[in-house]
């Protein structure tokens, strides 16, 4: 049974390995001679101009930095959020949710306007710009649930021993937000390291372009043909940056579970 | 003036309001150096908010907390010296039993040889030393507590200020501890002040009790006065379990009785059947069915019960209350 519902998730990766491991000839019909499996498409991947790997640290380097400036911003905000009461409170969390479900795709000619007139174009840095700010909603949202899942006599006890507001988050707050924080970064990489609209349109020239736009941008054979090995190959790369991602914040996440909490 | 004049806390017209919310009207209260004062009432009767405004917690909407005749009412809770105990002891979960006490130190600026000493002498005399190490979730509900008051104590606070602290506890560690509490907290030279629901606690830690209801106090005093010459209705039924008898004997006054103040013969004003007993090893309550209603009556637990009780009592037992207001009568 738990293998049956591992299968079930774990298909589509599975298959997608599967593919970017096949000859393109085996993918349509069983090869009659020879041997099907082949790391072609993998040298294909990796032998383009600019080589792949300077994709993978151009979306690394834009996750990173969105991811940073996010929390940053993020969690000021959402402490602030979490301590107002009143109108103001109600306010600013309808606007963030109205934010949160605002359709990006009715942004991004707004925002290649703005690219222009301050020229931000093919610029990596800046990219992290409209990323961070299409995250933060979704961020302060995360984070003032997890503030306000923290019981509040915690932060009483440090104010009388005389912690100031950033002691309190230093040495209170966050090391109980860990696994918050941990969750909410790995949401907001993840969506920088996915986004495609707005990279489309904001970078030009070739050694810039981020993962998914850099994927689409393989070519086949001729016209054509479509490189589905090749796309599976630059997919799988793809997502292992993610999965050392994940696996390394788990344990944090997991360990950050354990404490235990006021009454345990 | 005495060179003692102000001296201890003092909490002068203290008002908490939050919307139309009156949370504390106009308290006043006197907590001399050294001395336990047990605030007590059912909840949401302005107890925690009370203990909130010393610390400093919550702003006062009007009122003052003087500490040897000096305003504290404009410091923030970290100037103010003020230790407090949370019902939930709210140890920080991620930080070992020593890193729990070390944090206030290490904010203050303390040297790390200043804080091992005292943390050391600390863990000492609540005799914590072993579980240094240990997080708050590995700590029994006890030990937490200890670990709490630890916190409180080691900073030589100016105030001791506990909030319900043993309620999480079993009724039996309850009892264990109190006298514990007793030995660390009174006798020292704060003011401390004790919030409880439970009366039996109050009047096992405190020197005297403040009973407070609806945000208003009610009666300050040892627990004898307030439990022999309550201030009104409210004072003399939260008091004494099982609960005082309240009848409605005349029009325009009310009775109350205690328990063990009816007395049970052959001749008295009242007939009354038995109705219940309840046998509690050291007395024995007796409900009894009355012309004015059901009636507690606390006897010898070996007592006889007359087959036709009637009911008498003794003129000076009597309390007398305004039926409407609950304002005490005289007699």
């Amino acid at each position: 049974m738990r293998l049956l519902v591992l299968l079930w998730s774990l298909g589509p990766l599975l298959w997608q390995l599967r593919t970017s491991l096949l000859r393109p000839e085996a993918l349509v019909a069983p090869l009659l001679d020879g041997n099907p499996w082949t790391l072609a498409n993998y040298q294909l991947v990796l032998s383009g101009d600019p080589p792949f790997w300077r994709y993978l640290a151009n979306s690394t380097l834009v996750g990173l930095v969105t991811t940073v400036l996010t929390l940053l911003l993020a969690v000021p905000c959402a402490y602030g959020l979490h301590k107002e009461r009143g109108p103001v409170r109600w306010g600013v969390g309808l606007a963030l949710v109205a934010a949160a479900m605002f359709p990006t795709v009715l942004l991004f000619l707004a925002l290649l306007e703005i690219a222009r007139s301050f020229g931000l174009a093919n610029n990596l840095l800046s990219l992290s710009l409209p990323y961070t700010a299409l995250s933060l909603p979704l961020a302060v949202l995360l984070l003032r649930a997890a503030f306000a899942d923290l019981p509040p006599e915690l932060e009483d006890a440090a104010r009388l021993e005389g912690l100031n507001l950033g002691q309190r988050l230093k040495h209170v707050l966050l090391p109980l937000l860990g696994p918050a924080l941990a969750s909410t970064a790995i949401l907001v990489f993840l969506a920088s390291w996915n986004e495609y609209a707005i990279a489309l349109t904001w970078i030009s020239r070739n050694d810039l372009l981020t993962l998914p736009i850099a994927i689409a941008r393989i070519g086949g054979g001729s016209v054509f043909t479509i490189p589905y090995g090749a796309f599976a190959a630059a997919t799988v790369l793809g997502s292992l940056p993610l999965l050392l991602l994940v696996l390394l914040a788990q344990r944090s996440i997991v360990s950050g579970l354990t404490r235990g909490a006021v009454k345990g | 003036m005495s060179p003692n004049a102000g001296a201890g806390l003092e909490l002068r017209q203290l008002c908490r309001q939050v919307g139309d919310r009156r949370l504390l009207d106009r308290l006043d209260l006197h907590v001399a150096p050294g001395e336990c004062v047990a605030l007590l009432g059912p909840s949401g009767c302005g107890k925690s908010t009370t203990l909130r405004l010393v610390a400093g917690l919550d702003p006062a909407s009007g009122g003052q907390v003087l500490l040897d005749g000096e305003d504290l009412s404009e410091r923030g809770p970290g100037e103010r010296q003020v230790a407090m105990v949370f019902q939930s002891y709210a140890l920080y979960p991620h930080l070992s039993v020593a890193g729990n006490l070390e944090l206030g130190l290490k904010v203050r600026g303390m040297a790390p040889r200043e804080r091992q000493r005292r943390i050391d002498a600390t863990l000492e005399l609540l005799q914590l030393g072993e579980l240094r190490q240990r997080r708050p979730a590995q700590l029994s509900g006890g030990q937490r507590q200890r670990v709490a008051l630890a916190r409180a104590l080691l900073r030589d606070p100016r105030i001791v200020l506990l909030d319900e602290p043993m309620s999480n506890l079993d009724a039996q560690l309850r009892e264990e501890l109190r006298p514990e509490l007793r030995r660390l907290l009174c006798g020292r030279e704060q003011p401390v002040i004790y919030v409880t629901h439970d009366q039996q606690e109050a009047v096992g830690m405190a020197d005297r009790i403040a009973l407070l209801e609806a945000g208003r106090l009610q009666q300050v005093g040892s627990p004898r006065e307030l439990y022999t010459n309550p201030a009104n209705r409210f004072v003399a039924s939260f008091l004494g379990r099982p609960a005082i008898n309240l009848l409605a004997i005349e029009p325009g006054r009310q009775l109350g009785l205690r328990p063990e103040h009816l007395e049970l013969g052959d001749n008295g004003a009242v007939a009354a059947r038995l109705l219940r007993r309840e046998w509690w090893g050291h007395q024995q309550l007796l409900w009894l069915d009355s012309p004015w209603g059901t009636l507690r009556v606390l006897t010898a637990p070996e007592a006889p019960t007359p087959p036709e009780p009637r009911l008498s009592w003794q003129r000076q037992h009597e309390l007398w209350f305004d039926p409407q207001s609950g304002a005490r009568l005289a007699p």
